[in-house]
């Protein structure tokens, strides 16, 4: 792949043509993680109250689970998206394909898991 | 793993020498100058010298020439035109990436601390190697580059607004100020070609001569090679020429979406 | 001694010297024939001086205004003072359009007029209809940085063709055998190691010689390396006396500001604040030819009219003209002003004064860019395997005194008939004849002796005293007496170079040891310049004998030829070309030069 010479090794193995989609997501789920959380803390600040009952009440409702299922995925595909480029930036090699795969593994087991949560309380019996 | 503290042999030694102004000087500046000479086995230290400005030009670089000719003839940099069109003076002054030939003395106080560009290789004193950058220019194949053959006998034609188009580009000068003051250059330079050559891949982008504008693209598309920048701006900052790397980038981004739909 | 050092061998069809705008042209189109070329440069290729050219590159395109190459040619002719030769003055002028497309093709962003062509824009000296006037748009422009524009794209498009490039290698010395040019001795600056290159066309591209005097607009670079190695092969300069004063470098800093500026309207005022150059130069004014104007300027600061505490400088104004224009066309002298003089040009003057530009003499070619000497009484005796092009060179299309935006137009035309000559003359692949073995020892013998050098003169001390001479000595204006005062000053200097003593003897990237060849390369030119000075009796274009006030062409229409070789000059003259190349147009006569 050339790399005996500096231009070799600056064109290495090419151009990934990949990252306009990434790049692109990245602004979506923020604007998306920006509305979403808005509307949350809004919507929490208006219960009566904010203890166990009043908030899986106001979950199970289909226009609170709904945005909350919508929220749980951009907040981690952001995140996602945000560390894979913060492990890009520092780790280098074989590492950084290791951090890569525990980053996509807690970040889909984690937003599994909340997506779970809420559809227990939203579908759940009373 | 990036690297954030120095390997052990280029640890600044407290061996640096100092070297006082000659009796009688009233108007008396230190210049702390970084030394390193690969061939006496030493780690870098700091020189001293104190100048008299009463007798030293205005710039930066006419300090490094007073010492060099009156007090130390090893100390070792690049100049040329001193005007600040070739960009050889490139260096780390008071803490900022700038031209020594541009950089007014009395625009910096108390000491003046003089290192060459931060994270590039040094081959000895103020000169770093720039190979790497150089290459990095070449990748992005910095040329004209059409289909259509070259009208006979006479100039392709280009509107004034077209042109105005690649103002604010074509001016680099390729010092470098900027791609080693971009955090993001420092962690992945081997990989990201950084403000400098990015700026310089927009200079084509934008030239409405040029054909080739998706193949440049496609050579760009990289989570490396462009998306490393994170928009932090010191480009924009250093740039002793006063060009925006930065908005070169984001233009450069936009385009991409504009092609991905 | 010189055995310590080992040598890496390379072998090429051609070598270029030198990667600014005329190098760079040379071994493109050189590497387009098909021969192997390598380019041999001090500094990288965008650093190299042309990048410090403004105002731009003369061609008769006529975009702006009626056009022709007879009245470029006429011009150049004028401005030489007739001592330029015809013929190759003929070759610039008709080659010259064909040249600037060539570049525009290349990518270079020349500014645009309004129907989409290359902006021109009027320099001093360029006229229409042989020399009657109105002024001529000729002047091709990049904003104010066509130089730095034309060097990046010949740069760029030596990567296209991915030229053998040698960076940061200091030619020391060419390799002469039996009077052929058989290549080229170098030290790379970063590890200190000896390159020998072989070459059966060796091409010097290195530029002037600026640096020897003190204050000059030329670059700390500009050291005429191929002018000290030409000088040490026994090979003549030719017009040296000739050294050009800009009117407009900035007072005190020697920082250049393009004709440019009086071609989009400046102007220049003396204390009263009256626009003298009407009274010079009743008809072109500030638009005169330089050699015009900085004589004025001179004159005026002489007779008590400068300006400034000092009375020793002259103003430009460029506060008259719409901050937009200056802003489109003028952006980087706009610049340069408020960083060297603190001047904002859109409310003052800027302080200038007439600093040294350009030297007009170097290296006798033909159009060719062939070396000529006299030998045997041939005064065009070509000198094998050796070429010059550009500022180094003496064609010579610029004879007594050089018009603005000819040398970027002198670069890229000569930089292509060097290539195409080495094309027809030389078939890929020739083979080397054996070197002698002392082949490197010139080179090697003073590399090491500068390297250990002891003396009591460290190089910038000797220099200082170079550029202070040729300061007070070789200035605007010249008498006999001056002469012969320089004349011992300089010979004075040179026998320094015997006591030198530097104190970086490393070879990793040593300056103190290469600014050491530098003054080495300089020095003979600084000798020769004074001394072929003393001996032209007239006053021509750039050199103004004040005890020989009018031009002699019955004793001195001829170029100066001089020889150095320790210490000792010879001096001797080669006839001006008196014709054309073609039957396109006759002879321009000698007449009055009145601008």
């Amino acid at each position: 792949m050339g790399t005996g010479t500096e231009l070799g090794r600056v064109r290495g193995l090419g151009s990934a043509k990949d990252g306009v989609h990434h790049w692109w997501l990245q602004r979506v789920t923020a604007i998306a993680n920006l509305v979403l959380v808005l509307w949350f803390v809004f919507s929490l600040v208006r219960l009566p109250a904010l203890d166990y009952t009043a908030v899986v009440l106001w979950l199970r409702q289909p226009v609170a689970a709904v945005p909350m299922l919508l929220l749980i995925v951009a907040v981690f595909w952001h995140f996602r998206l945000g560390v894979q480029v913060m492990i890009e930036d520092y780790v280098h090699g074989a590492p950084r394909v290791l951090a890569m795969l525990a980053l996509n593994f807690y970040a889909l087991a984690g937003a599994a898991a909340a997506v779970f949560a809420v559809l227990k309380i939203a579908l759940g019996a009373a | 793993m990036a690297e954030f503290s120095l390997p052990a042999n280029s640890k600044v030694s407290s061996a640096g020498k100092r070297y006082p102004a000659p009796a009688g000087a009233a108007n008396v500046k230190a210049f702390k100058v970084y030394r390193w000479n690969p061939e006496d086995g030493a780690n870098p230290r700091y020189d001293t010298y104190e100048l008299d400005l009463d007798t030293t030009g205005p710039m930066v670089l006419d300090a490094l020439i007073k010492i060099k000719s009156e007090v130390d003839s090893t100390l070792t940099f690049r100049r040329s035109c001193r005007e600040g069109i070739c960009g050889s003076c490139s260096m780390n002054i008071d803490g900022t990436n700038t031209l020594a030939c541009t950089k007014a003395i009395d625009d910096i106080k108390g000491e003046v601390r003089i290192t060459p560009l931060p994270h590039m290789e040094v081959i000895k004193d103020l000169v770093p190697d720039f190979k790497h950058f150089y290459a990095q220019y070449a990748s992005i194949k910095p040329w004209l580059q059409t289909v259509t053959p070259a009208p006979s006998g006479e100039e392709r034609i280009q509107t004034v607004e077209d042109r105005s188009k690649i103002d604010g580009l074509y001016e680099c000068i390729l010092c470098a100020c900027c791609s080693t003051a971009c955090p993001s250059y420092w962690w992945n330079s081997d990989k990201f070609l950084g403000p400098a050559i990015l700026l310089q891949a927009y200079r084509w982008l934008a030239d409405s001569r040029d054909e080739m504008t998706g193949e440049r693209l496609d050579a760009l598309e990289d989570p490396f090679r462009l998306y490393r920048c994170h928009t932090i701006m010191n480009c924009a900052n250093v740039c002793p020429k006063g060009l925006n790397p930065a908005k070169a980038i984001a233009e450069i981004k936009l385009m991409m979406v504009e092609r991905a739909g | 001694m010189a055995e310590a050092y080992q040598i890496i061998d390379h072998v090429y069809d051609a070598v270029v010297v030198g990667a600014g705008g005329s190098g760079l042209r040379a071994a493109m189109g050189i590497a387009e024939a098909g021969l192997k070329t390598a380019c041999i440069t001090k500094v990288f290729p965008t650093r190299s001086h042309t990048v410090a050219a403004q105002g731009g590159i003369a061609a008769s395109l006529g975009n702006m205004g009626p056009d022709h190459w007879t009245w470029h040619m006429y011009d150049t002719v004028k401005g030489s003072d007739w001592l330029g030769d015809q013929d190759a003055i003929e070759y610039l002028c008709r080659e010259a359009p064909a040249a600037v497309y060539e570049l525009e093709h290349f990518g270079v962003p020349f500014s645009r007029t309004e129907a989409g062509r290359i902006y021109q824009r009027p320099f001093g000296g360029m006229m229409q209809n042989m020399g009657a006037g109105p002024p001529a748009q000729r002047t091709c422009a990049a904003a104010d940085r066509t130089g730095h524009a034309m060097l990046h794209a010949l740069y760029q498009q030596s990567l296209k063709h991915a030229t053998d490039f040698y960076i940061e290698y200091f030619a020391i010395d060419l390799i002469m055998v039996g009077g052929e040019c058989k290549g080229v001795i170098a030290i790379n600056m970063d590890d200190g190691s000896i390159h020998r290159f072989r070459s059966h066309k060796t091409v010097l591209a290195t530029g002037g010689y600026g640096r020897c005097y003190f204050s000059a607009t030329s670059a700390h670079t500009s050291t005429g390396d191929g002018g000290g190695m030409a000088i040490r092969a026994g090979v003549p300069m030719q017009d040296m006396e000739f050294v050009q004063f800009h009117p407009t470098g900035i007072y005190g800093a020697g920082v250049l500001i393009t004709e440019g500026a009086r071609g989009e309207g400046g102007y220049l005022t003396n204390s009263q604040g009256e626009r003298f150059m009407e009274r010079y130069a009743p008809s072109a004014k500030d638009l005169a030819s330089r050699d015009v104007v900085s004589r004025s300027m001179a004159m005026e600061i002489r007779e008590g009219r400068g300006v400034g505490a000092e009375g020793d400088h002259i103003f430009l104004h460029l506060n008259h003209i719409d901050p937009a224009v200056l802003h489109e066309r003028l952006p980087g002298i706009s610049e340069t002003a408020k960083i060297f003089a603190n001047v904002d040009v859109t409310r003052e003057p800027i302080p200038v004064t007439p600093t040294v530009h350009y030297n007009m003499g170097g290296i006798p070619t033909n159009y060719h860019g062939e070396v000529v000497t006299l030998k045997d009484g041939d005064p065009d005796s070509v000198v094998p395997g050796l070429f010059a092009v550009g500022e180094a060179a003496c064609v010579s299309v610029h004879g007594a005194n050089r018009l603005g935006s000819n040398s970027l137009i002198d670069l890229v035309v000569f930089g292509r008939a060097t290539a195409h000559r080495i094309g027809e003359t030389l078939k890929p692949g020739t083979p080397h004849a054996p070197l002698p073995k002392d082949s490197a020892d010139m080179a090697l013998g003073r590399l090491d002796g500068f390297r250990h050098s002891k003396g009591g003169s460290p190089t910038s001390e000797v220099r200082l005293a170079m550029q202070k001479t040729m300061q007070a000595n070789a200035a605007v204006f010249r008498t006999s007496e001056i002469l012969d005062e320089g004349t011992r000053k300089i010979d004075a200097v040179y026998q320094r170079m015997a006591d030198i003593g530097i104190s970086d003897r490393s070879l990793v990237f040593n300056t103190d040891l290469i600014e050491t060849l530098e003054l080495d390369n300089m020095i003979g030119q600084a000798v020769l310049t004074m001394h072929m000075a003393k001996a032209r009796h007239e006053s021509r274009g750039a050199h103004m004998h004040e005890d020989y006030p009018n031009r002699d062409d019955e004793h001195f229409m001829k170029h100066s030829l001089g020889w150095f070789r320790d210490g000792g000059v010879n001096l001797d003259t080669r006839p001006v070309h008196a014709y054309t190349l073609t039957d396109e147009i006759e002879y321009i006569k000698p007449k009055a030069r009145v601008y």
